[in-house]
C-alpha cells in the first residue's frame, strides 16, 4: 500500500462496508420474515414447557429445594441451564426479544405503508373483469356514463372509496382489516413493554403486622422485599401503616361452623412520614391503594403476649409474639419465644396457641377459630440458643440442639397465668393475645398499560378477523349490435361488467355481499332507466 | 332435599342427551351409507347419461349459485366456466373457491348426488340452509334435541348448586362438549357443514361417556377460591373457545385425510377430487375443509385471547399479580402461541395446507394437555379438578 495509490484502497474499503451493510440488510430481512417469526413462535412455546413441568424459583422455591434433594445428580445440571428459572433465563429472553424485534421490523413498515395508502384512491380497474373471482354482466337501457355515475353513487353510498376512470369505476373498502391487524401486533409490543416496566421498576413485599404496631414501607420495615432490577431501597413509596384492630367473624352454627364470614383490618395510613393518618378498612379482595402501591390482606393469626423475668429478676422479654396457624378450622397456631439474654442461661419456649381450647381424648385442640377460650401450651428450654454465631435464624424455629428441656408441669396457661421455671431461672407470664395480619405489598406500574395493551390487542384481533378488505370494479361499454345481450334486448345502451375481489375474506361472506351489491346496482340502474325484463348474463365470455 | 333431586334429574337428562347423540351418530352414518350407494349408482348412471348428452356430472359453477341466491331475481343462462386461480395471483387474492359452495351444498342435496357432482342446473335445494337428505335431516334434528337435553342438564345442575355448573372437571367437560356440539350446529347452519355431524359427535360421546363414568363428581358447593363472578367471564370464554377448537381439530383431521387422498389421486393420474372412494368421497374437497377449520380457529382464537385476559384480571384481583407463570397460565400461553403460529403459517407460502394443519393439531394437543395433564399431574393454583 503506497501513498500514490489511494483510489483502490478507498474502493476496497467501500466494498467492504457495502458488504457489511448488505449482510446486515440480509440478516434484517431474514429476521423480519414470516418464516423466522414462525420458528421463533415455536421456540417460545417449546421453551415455556419446562417452566410448567419443573418447579420454579419464583413460584415455589421449596419445591425447587425438594427437587434438588430428590435428584442430586440431575438438578445442578438443570440449574446451570436456568431450568428452575425459565421465565427469567437469558435464553428465554433471547427468544422473545428476537421475536418482538422481528415483529417490530415487520409491523412498523406496514403501518407506514398503510398510512400512505390511506390517502390514495383505489387502483385502476383491470381490463378483463371477467377474470376476477366474482364477476357478473348486466345490460341496461341507460348509457355507459349514466350507468357508471349510478354505480359510483351506489358504491359511495355504501361507504366505498371510489375512483372514476375512462369507462370504469373502481372502489375499495375495509381498510380497518389492516388497521386491526396492525393494532393487534403493536399492542403486543406495548404488552411486552408494560411487563418489562413492571419487572424493572416494580416491587413486591410482605409484612406481618401485629395489632397496635406500625411499619414503614422500606427495606427494613418489610419482612420480605423482592425489588425490580432498577429499584433500590430509597425508591420505595414512603408510606406507613398502623394496624388498629383486626376483626374476624365466623359462621357459628350449622354444618359450616367455623367457616370465615368476614375479615376486616382497621388501618390508619399516611403517604409520607409526618403526614396526617387516614383510616381504611382493609378487606380481602379490597386492597388499599396508596401512592400507586396496592396493599392486600392475605392472612391473619394470633400473637400471644409474653413477659419473661430471668433469674436476676430483670424483665428480659415483654412483647407480642406472632404464632403461625397450623390449620384453618380452629386456627391452632405454633410459635416460639427466644430469650437469649436471660441469666443464668438463655431461655427458649416452643408451643401452641389454641383460640378455643378443648380436650379431645386427653389432647389439646382448638374447636373454633375465634378466641373464645384462649390457652397457650409451652415447653420450656434452657441453654445456648445458637443466636450469636452470626447465622440468620428464623423467628419461628427454636434450635434446641444445645439446650435442655426444663421440668415444668405441662398445664395450658390462661391469660394472666404464669409458669415458674425451676432452679431459680425466672418466670414466664402469658399476658394475653393480640391479632396480626399479613400484608402483601405490590407495586407494578406496568399493570395498567398491560391491561390497555391487552384490550387493544383483542380489539385489533377481532377487527382484523371481522372486516374484509375488498375491491369492486365496474366497466360500462356501449352495447354493440353483435353483442348477444344487445340482440336479446329491444333497446340496451350499455353492457355493465361488475367484478369483486377480496384479499382477506377470513370469515367468509363476500359472495353474499357481492350478490347483494349486484342486486342493488340492478335496482339503481332500473330506477335510472327502467327496462322491461332485463336479463342478466352471468359470467359471459 | 330438592337440590339432590334436581342433581339426579340433571344426571338423568345428561345420560339421555348422550343416548340421543349416539342415535344421531347412527343417522349420520346411515346418511353416509345411503349417499355412498347413490354415488356408486350415480357413477353408473353418468356413464349412461353421457351417451345421451346429459349435462350431468359438471360441477355447479359458484356464480350460478350466487345468481340464484341474489335478491332481485337475478337468474340467467348459466354457462360453465371456472376461472383460473392464476389470474388472481396478481392481485394477491385469497385462493378463490369456485366449487366450495357447490361442494358444501352437495352434502345436503336430496337423493344424495355426491359432493361436487350435483346436476348442472341451479338446484334450489343446493342453496337451502337446511340439510336436503332425509337421514341427514333426521340426524341433525336429533343432534339439536341432544343439545337441548344437554343444556337442560346443565341448567338443572346449576339450579341444584346455586351456581354456574362449571366448577370442577366433570362439569367442565360437560360444558366444553356442549360447546363443541354448539359449534357443530352453528357451523352447520352457517356454512352448511352438516356432514361434520358424525365426526364431531364421536369424540363428544366418548368424552361424555368417560366423564359420567370415571370423572363424575357429585353436585356440591364451589371451593372458596372460585367464588367470584370472574368464573362466569373467564371460564365461560375458555369453554366456548375450547368447543370451537375441538370442532376445528376434527375438521382438520378430515382435511389431512382428504388432502392425502387427493394428493394420491393426483399422483395416480387424476381420478379427480375424492375419486378414491370411501367416506372421503362424500365429503367436500380438502380446500373447503381447510377453510372450515380456519374459520373455527378464527372464532376460537379471539375467544381464547379474551379468556386469558379475563383470567389475568381475575388473578390480579385474587392473587395480586396478573401473570405468574402458574402451570395452567403457562399452558394457556403455549396454546395461544401455537394457534398464533397456525394463523401465521396459513398466511405463509410453503406452510399453508398440510403443515399449517399439523400446527393446528399441535395447538389442540396443548388444549387437551392443559385440560387433562395439568389438572391431574401438575400442582398449581388452578387445582380445582375435584378429583382425588
Amino acid at each position: 500500500m503506497t501513498a500514490d495509490q489511494p483510489a483502490p484502497a478507498g474502493q476496497t474499503d467501500a466494498q467492504v462496508r457495502l458488504g457489511l451493510a448488505g449482510w446486515l440488510r440480509w440478516g434484517w430481512r431474514q429476521l423480519t420474515s414470516m418464516r423466522t417469526a414462525l420458528v421463533l413462535l415455536f421456540l417460545l412455546a417449546l421453551a415455556s414447557i419446562p417452566g410448567s413441568l419443573l418447579p420454579q424459583e419464583g413460584i415455589n422455591p421449596q419445591a425447587v429445594s425438594q427437587y434438588y434433594a430428590a435428584h442430586p445428580a440431575l438438578a445442578p445440571f438443570l440449574g446451570r441451564l436456568s431450568a428452575f428459572n425459565v421465565f427469567g433465563a437469558p435464553w428465554f429472553a433471547a427468544i422473545y426479544l428476537l421475536l418482538f424485534t422481528s415483529l417490530a421490523g415487520c409491523v412498523l413498515p406496514r403501518a407506514f405503508r398503510l398510512a400512505r395508502s390511506a390517502g390514495q384512491p383505489p387502483p385502476n380497474a383491470p381490463r378483463h373483469l371477467s377474470r376476477l373471482p366474482h364477476s357478473v354482466r348486466l345490460s341496461t337501457p341507460a348509457g355507459p356514463d349514466e350507468a357508471l355515475a349510478c354505480a359510483s353513487g351506489m358504491l359511495a353510498a355504501r361507504r366505498f372509496r371510489t375512483r372514476r376512470g375512462d369507462g370504469w369505476v373502481s372502489a375499495e373498502k375495509g381498510y380497518l382489516h389492516e388497521v386491526g391487524n396492525l393494532v393487534f401486533h403493536i399492542a403486543l409490543l406495548g404488552l411486552l413493554a408494560s411487563v418489562a416496566l413492571g419487572a424493572l421498576v416494580g416491587y413486591k413485599g410482605n409484612r406481618l403486622l401485629v395489632a397496635g404496631d406500625t411499619f414503614a414501607n422500606s427495606p427494613t420495615g418489610l419482612d420480605v422485599l423482592r425489588p425490580g432490577r432498577l429499584i433500590s431501597g430509597g425508591d420505595l413509596q414512603p408510606f406507613s401503616i398502623t394496624l388498629d384492630r383486626f376483626t374476624a367473624r365466623y359462621v357459628s352454627a350449622g354444618p359450616e361452623r367455623g367457616q370465615p364470614a368476614y375479615f376486616g383490618a382497621a388501618l390508619r395510613y399516611n403517604t409520607s412520614p409526618g403526614a396526617p393518618m387516614r383510616p381504611y378498612n382493609l378487606q380481602v379482595n379490597h386492597p388499599l391503594i396508596v401512592d400507586g402501591v396496592r396493599v392486600f390482606l392475605i392472612g391473619h393469626g394470633y400473637a400471644p403476649v409474653f413477659k419473661v423475668t430471668d433469674g436476676t429478676g430483670a424483665v428480659v422479654y415483654d412483647q407480642a409474639t406472632p404464632f403461625i396457624p397450623l390449620e384453618q378450622a380452629g386456627l391452632t397456631s405454633a410459635g416460639v419465644v427466644k430469650v437469649p439474654d436471660a441469666r443464668p442461661e438463655g431461655l427458649g419456649f416452643a408451643g401452641v396457641f389454641l383460640p378455643t381450647a378443648v380436650g379431645v381424648n386427653g389432647r389439646l385442640a382448638s374447636a373454633f377459630p375465634a378466641a373464645l377460650f384462649p390457652r397457650v401450651s409451652l415447653v420450656s428450654y434452657a441453654g445456648n440458643l445458637g443466636m450469636d454465631g452470626g447465622q440468620p435464624q428464623s423467628v419461628y424455629n427454636l434450635d434446641i440442639s444445645r439446650m435442655h428441656q426444663l421440668a415444668v408441669r405441662p398445664v395450658p396457661l390462661a391469660p394472666g397465668q404464669s409458669i415458674t421455671l425451676p432452679q431459680g431461672r425466672g418466670k414466664l407470664t402469658f399476658q394475653g393475645y393480640r391479632q396480626w395480619v399479613s400484608l402483601a405489598i405490590t407495586y407494578d406500574p406496568g399493570q395498567f398499560p398491560a391491561l390497555i395493551s391487552a384490550i387493544a390487542a383483542l380489539a385489533g384481533l377481532i377487527l382484523s378477523f371481522a372486516v374484509r378488505r375488498r375491491r369492486v370494479f365496474i366497466r360500462a361499454l356501449q352495447a354493440s349490435a353483435d353483442d348477444e345481450l344487445a340482440a336479446a334486448e329491444p333497446a340496451p345502451h350499455a353492457v355493465v361488467e361488475v367484478a369483486g375481489l377480496t384479499r382477506s375474506d377470513a370469515a367468509g361472506g363476500f359472495e353474499e355481499e357481492f350478490a347483494e351489491l349486484v342486486g342493488q346496482l340492478r335496482g339503481a340502474l332500473d330506477r335510472v332507466a327502467p327496462a322491461s325484463d332485463a336479463p342478466v348474463l352471468v359470467k359471459g365470455e | 332435599m330438592v337440590g339432590s333431586q334436581l342433581a339426579n334429574a340433571s344426571n338423568f337428562t345428561l345420560d339421555l342427551a348422550i343416548a340421543v347423540y349416539a342415535v344421531a351418530m347412527l343417522g349420520y352414518a346411515l346418511d353416509l351409507m345411503v349417499r355412498g350407494q347413490a354415488r356408486v349408482a350415480g357413477m353408473a348412471a353418468r356413464g349412461a347419461g353421457r351417451e345421451g348428452g346429459e349435462p350431468a356430472g359438471e360441477p355447479v359453477p359458484a356464480e350460478a349459485l350466487v345468481a340464484a341466491a341474489a335478491p332481485g331475481g337475478l337468474a340467467g343462462p348459466a354457462s360453465a366456466g371456472g376461472m383460473s386461480p392464476a389470474d388472481l395471483a396478481a392481485f394477491g387474492a385469497e385462493p378463490a373457491e369456485p366449487s366450495e359452495l357447490a361442494d358444501l351444498a352437495g352434502g345436503g342435496t336430496d337423493a344424495g348426488p355426491p359432493a361436487g357432482l350435483s346436476p348442472g342446473s341451479p338446484d334450489p335445494a343446493a342453496t337451502s340452509r337446511w340439510p336436503g337428505s332425509r337421514w341427514l335431516r333426521r340426524a341433525f334434528a336429533l343432534t339439536c334435541a341432544g343439545l337441548v337435553l344437554q343444556l337442560a342438564a346443565m341448567v338443572l345442575r346449576g339450579i341444584a348448586e346455586h351456581r354456574l355448573p362449571w366448577g370442577n372437571m366433570f362439569e367442565f367437560i360437560v360444558a366444553i362438549s356442549c360447546a363443541a356440539v354448539l359449534a357443530l350446529v352453528g357451523a352447520a347452519v352457517r356454512f352448511r357443514s352438516y356432514y361434520m355431524g358424525l365426526f364431531v359427535l364421536l369424540p363428544v360421546v366418548v368424552a361424555l361417556g368417560v366423564d359420567v363414568t370415571i370423572v363424575y363428581t357429585a353436585a356440591g358447593p364451589l371451593v372458596p377460591a372460585l367464588q367470584s363472578y370472574w368464573l362466569g367471564v373467564h371460564v365461560t370464554a375458555m369453554i366456548i373457545a375450547m368447543g370451537m377448537f375441538i370442532f376445528g381439530a376434527v375438521v382438520t383431521v378430515l382435511y389431512l385425510l382428504a388432502e392425502r387422498s387427493e394428493r394420491r389421486a393426483a399422483a395416480a393420474g387424476g381420478a379427480g377430487p375424492g375419486g378414491t372412494g370411501g367416506i372421503l368421497a362424500l365429503l367436500p374437497r380438502a380446500q373447503a375443509l381447510d377453510r372450515l377449520a380456519y374459520r373455527a380457529v378464527l372464532f376460537a382464537f379471539p375467544a381464547w385471547t379474551f379468556g386469558v385476559i379475563a383470567g389475568a384480571i381475575w388473578a390480579d384481583h385474587a392473587w395480586g399479580r396478573y401473570w405468574g407463570w402458574d402451570p395452567k397460565e403457562t399452558w394457556s400461553f403455549i396454546t395461544w402461541v401455537v394457534y398464533a403460529s397456525f394463523l401465521h403459517a396459513r398466511a405463509t407460502a410453503g406452510w399453508r395446507g398440510r403443515r399449517a394443519a399439523v400446527i393446528q393439531l399441535a395447538g389442540f394437543a396443548c388444549v387437551l394437555f392443559n385440560l387433562v395433564g395439568i389438572n391431574l399431574w401438575v400442582a398449581g393454583l388452578h387445582s380445582y379438578a375435584g378429583l382425588h
